[in-house]
């Protein structure tokens, strides 16, 4: 055979292949948005969800709502296939203050803990070249972490890595020391009192969640519950301040309650 | 073939031209156990009391023996020889322990032929100042008689000629006790050939088993296996350079043109490596090696030269290069069964594929950030939070998660739980308020108690003991409690009233989402 009809096929090839692809249910269809199932949320955020492609930072809103942030990764990434691992990259020094994820605690919020890949590291930049070798590796669904500084450059950097490989990137970030950053959405989770049921005990758990910057978005303030059975949220209904389930949309409202 | 090798025994010159020895402690004060040319020439000999070396050379240069060194120093020459072959043995004590033997069978014609191999092995080994004697024979037993006693330095003995070669040689090429040798020497057996035409009932009678099985051993007749320096590897490629090398890229570069060598001999095994050593040879002798576990077996090129790339840098290897690698060996150590694949259709979607996706990520990240850092979730049949899970090494597939009956658990365990002061309305009663990390939290509802038992099996242990207590583990009830914002905290008490303990403590043992 010449050289040119060995092209010819190869390119015959490579066309039948792309094709194949397309025509195979479920292969190659890339995610684009990860919805939180909230019409109210769903609706300030571009993509009518998170958009998976992106850095999406989470600030605690307290010293002590670090728990709060970790529990609201969590039950995003349950909203993600459970069939691919999720990569968590906490550095090692944080784990005295805030403590150490806990497996059967992720197992109570709904999340399987065997498919969690937890990355130990030792300073700031073996934690991001892990997170961008996650990211860049394709096989998470998801990468989660803890970072303590992050400026406007490294994050571009990891918002970068995140858009080549759609995969979502949730970043806890410590409220003091926010720079500006390239990430696509930035949350403010702090805690709320949970839900009970008629006996007093604790069925969800509750955050208070700010959607304080969104790119080609609306910000807004909520209260949600998280149902970790079903893997849903909920607007928390029965709040004495109704200035949370209204949302967004009234501003003056918000602005009253954040005074 | 084999190939033995030894080394005149020129250790420590302080001054390499006077006589010189190195003495061991023996009958009747010390006696010389090495020397040089020097002293060689002053009429010395090996074995002589110290006091009439004395006597005969003037200027005598005396050191004591260091076996230990002398046997590092021989483990990392024969080390430097795996760029031979896999197999290399040093000497152990019955051989001398000063040479090593190298199995060149299959490797020989890589070099031209045996009498280039040892050709170019005796002039590195000139190189590093190391005068060497070499043979070639079938049988380790006759290439060690003949590379000691054989009249020219270098020489390569043809196939099934050992038992004419080793005629001429004295009784002592058959590495026998000194004892048996004393036997032989007395009863007139001078050299090898006397001994080989004798019947051998007398002998199996007379001596002790060695004589036999070292002439069997010689001449092929029994195996004698040799103890390799290192651990053979299952498959092994390398590469000699023209120049030495000293960059990471271009070791990298190498990696990568030895694992495609490599790669068509897996793929003929439908075998995949699960651990890869990459050996730097120096050009001062120094062999640096780097051991790489894999979490699959993996025929990607691409994916072993990174892996090496991330240990260099995080070894900061490159830093004493010294004069350069003027080879460069690439082994599989361990390799297992890997099915070939279908990749090229399926690339994204495909389930094995992610896992091996997810095994090269967990490779990577062992690579730079150390094998202890990239773990996974382990449940432990176990009542205690803090002993309930233990994080194992991650593993490219997932474990299932056993699915217990739902109690609570926080999402954050503090590494250690902490002391707290609390306030409760009734001994046994939930905390009604907390003093934790300085802050005090008024508790708005509590859950609980769980009461979870010590362990009595085990060790004793308490949340606050210090080492030296040894009092029994206590009780412990666990209460969710919230505070009137709304963050949720794990708390214990420790010790039952009345039972276990007069004045129970408190402690904070996890944060809840």
């Amino acid at each position: 055979m010449s050289e040119s009809g060995a092209l010819t096929v190869a390119r015959n090839r490579a066309v039948i292949m792309e094709e194949l692809r397309r025509l195979m249910p479920g292969a190659g269809g890339l995610r684009t948005a990860l919805p939180l199932g909230l019409p109210t949320v769903d609706s300030c955020l571009p993509q009518g969800g998170l958009a998976c492609g992106a850095l999406h930072e989470i600030v605690p809103a307290g010293e002590r709502c670090t728990a709060a942030a970790f529990g609201f990764i969590a039950a995003l990434l349950t909203r993600l296939p459970q069939t691919r691992r999720f990569v968590f990259v906490l550095p090692a020094y944080g784990q005295r203050h805030y403590g150490r994820l806990s497996g059967h605690g992720l197992s109570a919020l709904g999340l399987d803990p065997a498919r969690v890949i937890l990355v130990e590291t030792a300073h700031r930049t073996q934690t991001l070249w892990a997170m961008e070798e996650a990211l860049r590796s394709g096989a998470p669904a998801a990468v989660s972490g803890i970072i303590d500084k992050l400026d406007l450059k490294l994050s571009q950097r990891l918002h970068l890595a995140a858009v080549d490989c759609g995969l979502p990137l949730l970043l806890i970030r410590p409220a003091h020391d926010l720079e500006s950053s390239a990430a696509a959405t930035r949350w403010r989770v702090g805690t709320a009192e949970a839900a009970r049921d008629r006996f007093g005990l604790i069925t969800r758990p509750r955050w208070h969640l700010h959607l304080e910057r969104v790119r080609n978005g609306r910000p807004g303030e909520w209260v949600v519950e998280y149902d970790h059975v079903a893997h849903r949220f909920s607007l928390a209904a029965t709040l004495a301040d109704p200035a949370h389930a209204r949302g967004a949309s009234q501003k003056a409202d918000r602005q009253a309650h954040c005074a | 073939m084999l190939a033995a090798q030894a080394k005149k025994p020129t250790d420590k010159p302080i001054a390499p031209d006077e006589p010189f020895v190195l003495t061991v402690a023996g009958a009747g004060g010390p006696r010389i156990a090495a020397l040089n040319g020097a002293a060689e020439a002053a009429g010395l000999a090996p074995g002589e009391p110290l006091a009439d070396a004395r006597a005969k050379a003037e200027f005598l240069q005396v050191r004591a023996v260091d076996t230990a060194a002398d046997d590092a120093a021989l483990h990392r020459l024969a080390l430097w020889a795996t760029r031979y072959t896999p197999t290399a043995s040093p000497y152990d004590e019955d051989n001398g322990a000063d040479g090593f033997f190298l199995d060149v069978e299959g490797a020989a014609h890589l070099f031209g032929g045996e009498a280039q191999l040892i050709a170019d092995l005796a002039g590195r080994l000139q190189k590093l100042g190391l005068p060497a004697r070499l043979a070639v024979a079938s049988t380790p037993g006759a290439a060690w008689a003949l590379s000691r006693f054989h009249p020219s330095a270098l020489f390569v003995l043809p196939i099934r000629q050992e038992a004419e070669a080793l005629t001429p040689l004295p009784v002592k090429a058959l590495r026998l006790a000194p004892d048996t040798h004393a036997a032989l020497q007395r009863l007139g057996f001078k050299t090898v050939g006397s001994l080989l035409d004798k019947p051998r009932a007398p002998f199996a009678a007379r001596f002790r088993a060695e004589l036999l099985r070292r002439i069997d051993q010689a001449l092929d007749r029994v195996d004698e296996p040799l103890v390799p320096v290192v651990a053979p590897p299952v498959y092994h490629c390398l590469r000699y350079l023209l120049e030495p090398v000293g960059t990471q890229d271009a070791i990298v570069a190498l990696v990568r043109r030895l694992m495609q060598t490599l790669v068509h001999v897996l793929t003929r095994d439908d075998a995949g490596a699960r651990a890869l050593r990459l050996s730097l040879y120096n050009v001062d002798g120094a062999v640096a090696t780097i051991d790489i576990a894999l979490t699959m077996p993996t025929r990607d090129t691409a994916h072993a030269a990174r892996l090496i790339a991330l240990k260099l840098e995080a070894l900061a290897a490159m830093q004493d290069t010294g004069f350069g690698f003027e080879a460069v060996g690439l082994a599989v150590t361990r390799a297992e069964r890997m099915v070939a694949q279908q990749t090229e259709f399926t690339a994204a979607a495909d389930d094995g594929d992610r896992t091996e996706r997810c095994a090269a990520l967990i490779d990577a990240l062992r690579q730079r950030l150390g094998e202890a850092s990239v773990r996974r979730f382990e449940p432990v049949a176990s009542h205690i939070p803090e002993r309930a899970e233990f994080l194992s090494p991650a593993a490219a597939e997932t474990t299932a998660w056993p699915a217990t009956e739902e109690k609570t658990r926080p999402l954050l365990l503090l590494p250690r739980a902490e002391p707290a002061e609390v306030t409760a309305l009734v001994p046994e009663g939930p905390p009604r308020r907390f003093c934790w990390r300085g802050a005090t939290y008024e508790v708005t509802g509590a859950q609980g108690p769980e009461r979870i038992g010590a362990e009595w099996w085990r060790e004793p242990y308490r949340a606050h003991a210090c080492a030296s207590e040894r009092q029994p583990a206590l009780t412990r009830d666990y209460f969710l409690v919230e505070d009137a914002s709304g963050h949720r905290f794990w708390l214990f008490r420790e010790g039952l009233y009345g039972r276990e303990t007069a004045a129970a403590r408190w402690f904070v043992h996890g944060l809840f989402a």
